[in-house]
């Protein structure tokens, strides 16, 4: 990617089902470029920021805020999702899977239509499916069918991904494999990721911010990670922020972090 | 494996054989009330052409009639699946084309559509028209809001989320309706002929009834049992095949 | 329609469940299937009920409306009802397969059976009927009647086409679907027809070849001639039929009395109608007629034999 890929400003947003607030007056920075994972107790509202970002209906919620670009564009057709469920449609084999975001937008014509392909064929082959282009979802592993997922992804060549705990209905290894492969693809894009994991978000994770209470507020300040991603999980740091990130997922509250004595 | 699959409807056709022919034991009904699968075979083997010739005139009321609701059907569930309109002012057209019960409409039918299979068609029309539209306008509902939400980040409009997404996820619950369709047709074809016909296994029912043939009426209603199993299977298999890959289907 | 499967159904149901048990009563309980709905053809047994000639003879009887006329006779021979009325040419087809009835009574001593088409229509005699379309209703004998009838015009069955109406004769000929129509009753379709304001004329039958018979004859199983409630029964009938002819407007009163539903034009022009065709003597027993009509449906290949007459025809001694 030539151009830094826009970071993400949201200000002031605000979610409630009635009288109940998910989150109010939430502000965040997500940089672009870099790497923002989010984390923190189930039902919190992770899934609904996203969502929010994400420009999906919030069934039954008023909303309010903005939620913009930091270029000044808009966010609309910058963004690629990325959920849980791999969201493969069983009725088509894994190569028009992964095309399904140029179909849907009927650019599958012509001469486009074989540049596409080819794009997709050598996506597939990154991330090591090159063999089942032509296989039905259903004969997939799950770690096969969230790398198909994630090929989709990069098709779609946006400069902002989202992503909703992708990783966390897989395996331990063919998590800490696909990680791995996301940090690789998706370098230099701006990326969103909620997980529930600390250890994934430590690992692949520029900024990791911790989202807590009702309403849900960040905790302060964001924890970065140094060196570069995917992280060894047994370096001291590491170690210290897993601790630290527990802390304050139990607790609840911003802990000072030990060993960093100016805030961020 | 394959004897076993043969064996199976061998084995209930005896059973079923037989509790008839126990049925008609331990009842004494007289045979000019409920003949016995014996005398019913008899006619069956005696009178084949007769049985035919009007099996093939039923046969072709139930294919038509199929065929149309079918795609009448398929054309109003995606109208209603488009427009808001048209849900305000179909839905109750639906029902109530559920709620008249096809009997009462059949005279009717005759009287405009005249004897010949024309009505018969319209009545096999009539009575799978709901069951196909509602399943399958069900089916393109219910999407999973997942690739709703997928579609929708990457900038589907309507039309394309209609026609990649919705339409092939609904398309087991097409099938549904489909078989649902394919069980209920006869009876709309059936119930058309014995209003007025001049051929068909319903008219040959009435006629041998009335001339206390009950032996062929039953040996009529023998055969459009079987045709109605046939035709069943076929369009089982039909809509499996066309949702080849849902895995338990 | 369907209602005949239910009816068929609920036979079966009756059979499996047994015979209902009768209780020794001081009116001798009798059932009677009537073949249709109440209409001015039942005027005999309708006044013999309101009129309390059954009861005066000892008789609690209960009348049943079917409705698929095929259904009485085979519940009487199935022993599953005392009585039925039916028709003498469905009696011959019903013997014929084995159904084990006897004809004990006439109510209607005339064919009703008629060829109907439009008054102002094309067809004018029956030659006339060639290349055209014939509507009927489930009688089981038309191919009999019009084959006799096309017969005197040198045509066959195969001249014409037909095509089964079910019941509904009077508006498949009116609305032009079909030419005419076989199985009409002329005191009642013409009637119909009448008040509609599209008249029909009617070609008889007994007219045109066929030999006459009793329109509607009251049945039993014919292994229960002994049966005294039966007498019982004739003679009622009979002091009822007397009532009728002699005092034809209060007989009406007491027809419409029994349910205010059968006051309409209708019943009132085909009670008018069906008085004169009433048979006067309703035990008696015209063999010849029998016999005669036998022989025509044996003729017709409607029947493959004409068993002795006392197997399905009874004069029962008083």
């Amino acid at each position: 990617m030539t151009l830094q890929a826009p970071g993400i400003r949201i200000d002031g947003a605000s979610l409630r089902f009635g009288p109940l607030a998910v989150f109010d007056q939430l502000d965040l920075t997500v940089e672009g470029g870099r790497w923002t994972c989010l984390l923190g107790p189930s039902g919190v509202g992770k899934t609904s920021l996203l969502r929010l970002v994400a420009g999906l209906p919030a069934e039954g919620a008023s909303v309010a805020g903005s939620v913009r670009a930091d270029d000044g564009g808009g966010l609309q057709d910058r963004i690629a999702y990325m959920a849980q469920r791999d969201l493969l449609m069983p009725w088509a084999s894994v190569l028009d899977n992964v095309l399904i975001g140029p179909r849907l937008r009927g650019a599958l014509k012509g001469a486009a239509r074989k540049t596409y392909r080819a794009r997709a064929m050598e996506l597939l082959d990154r991330v090591g499916l090159a063999d089942r282009a032509n296989a039905m979802p259903s004969e997939l592993s799950g770690g096969m069918r969230q790398r198909t997922a994630l090929a989709r992804t990069l098709l779609e060549d946006r400069p902002i991904v989202l992503m909703d705990e992708p990783f966390s209905a897989l395996d331990a290894l063919s998590r800490y494999r696909l990680q791995d492969l996301a940090v690789e693809l998706l370098g230099g894009r701006t990326v969103l990721l909620i997980t529930h994991d600390p250890l994934e978000a430590l690992r692949v994770a520029d900024r990791v911010e911790v989202l807590f209470g009702t309403p849900a507020r960040l905790a302060q300040p964001a924890i970065t990670p140094t060196g570069p991603a995917p992280r060894a999980t047994d370096g001291a740091e590491i170690v210290r922020l897993h601790q630290a990130l527990l802390n304050r997922l139990a607790g609840g509250q911003a802990h000072p972090i030990p060993g960093r004595e100016a805030a961020e | 494996m394959s004897a076993a699959v043969l064996l199976r409807p061998v084995i209930l056709t005896f059973g079923l054989l037989s509790l008839w022919q126990a049925v008609v034991w331990i009842s004494g009904a007289p045979p000019y009330i409920l003949p016995g699968p014996l005398a019913v075979g008899e006619v069956l083997i005696a009178k084949p052409a007769l049985l035919l010739r009007h099996g093939a005139v039923t046969a072709a009321e139930i294919v038509m009639g199929l065929t149309l609701g079918a795609l009448f059907g398929a054309i109003s569930a995606l109208t209603l699946s488009a427009s808001r309109p048209a849900r305000r002012w179909m839905m109750p057209v639906l029902v109530i084309s559920q709620a008249l019960p096809v009997f009462a409409l059949a005279p009717m039918l005759t009287l405009w559509l005249g004897y010949g299979m024309a009505s018969k068609v319209a009545m096999a029309t009539l009575i799978i028209y709901f069951p196909v539209t509602s399943a399958f306008y069900d089916g393109l509902r219910r999407t999973e809001p997942g690739w709703l939400d997928l579609a929708r980040t990457m900038g589907a409009g309507r039309f394309a989320v209609l026609r990649y997404v919705r339409l092939p996820a609904a398309l087991p619950a097409f099938g549904s309706g489909l078989r649902v369709a394919a069980a209920v047709a006869p009876i709309g074809a059936v119930v058309g002929e014995w209003v007025g016909s001049s051929a068909g296994l319903g008219y040959l029912m009435l006629n041998a009834n009335a001339r206390m043939q009950v032996s062929t009426m039953f040996a009529a209603l023998v055969v459009l049992a079987a045709f109605s199993l046939i035709l069943f299977f076929v369009i089982d298999r039909g809509v499996k095949r066309l949702v080849r890959w849902q895995p338990d289907a | 329609m369907i209602v005949r499967l239910f009816t068929l159904t609920v036979l079966m149901a009756a059979f499996i469940m047994g015979a209902a048990p009768r209780g020794a009563m001081a009116q001798e309980k009798l059932t009677l299937l009537l073949d249709w709905f109440i209409n001015p053809d039942h005027a005999p047994l309708i006044v013999a009920q309101e009129g309390g000639y059954f009861a005066r003879h000892g008789l609690d009887v209960e009348m049943l409306e079917p409705a698929d006329p095929n259904d009485p006779p085979k519940l009487v021979a199935a022993g599953k009802a005392d009585l039925a009325v039916s028709y003498q040419p469905q009696l011959h087809i019903q013997v014929a397969a084995d159904l084990p009835l006897a004809r004990i009574a006439t109510l209607v001593a005339t064919p009703l059976n008629s060829l109907v088409v439009l008054e102002d229509g094309p067809i004018r005699e029956i030659a006339d009927l060639k290349g055209k379309t014939i509507g009927y209703s489930v009688g089981g004998f038309e191919t009999a009647l019009l084959g006799a009838m096309l017969a005197q015009a040198d045509l066959t069955i195969d001249d014409v086409t037909l095509v089964n109406v079910n019941f509904s004769l009077s508006p498949s000929l009116i609305s032009g679907q079909v030419d005419a129509v076989i199985g009409a009753f002329r005191n009642f379709e013409l009637n119909q027809m009448d008040i509609v304001g599209e008249p029909g004329r009617a070609f008889y039958p007994e007219e045109h070849g066929v030999p006459a018979y009793d329109e509607l004859i009251v049945v039993a199983r014919n292994d229960r001639m002994d049966d005294p409630r039966f007498k019982a029964f004739l003679r009622a009938v009979e002091e009822a039929t007397t009532f009728v002819i002699n005092h034809p407007e209060e007989s009406w009163q007491m027809f419409i009395g029994r349910d205010a539903e059968l006051d309409d034009e209708l019943n009132r022009r085909a009670w008018a109608d069906t008085l004169p065709r009433l048979a006067l003597r309703p035990a008696a027993l015209d063999r010849g007629r029998y016999q005669r009509f036998g022989a025509f449906m044996k003729a017709s290949g409607l029947v493959d034999v004409t068993p002795p007459i006392d197997g399905y025809a009874r004069d029962i001694e008083p």
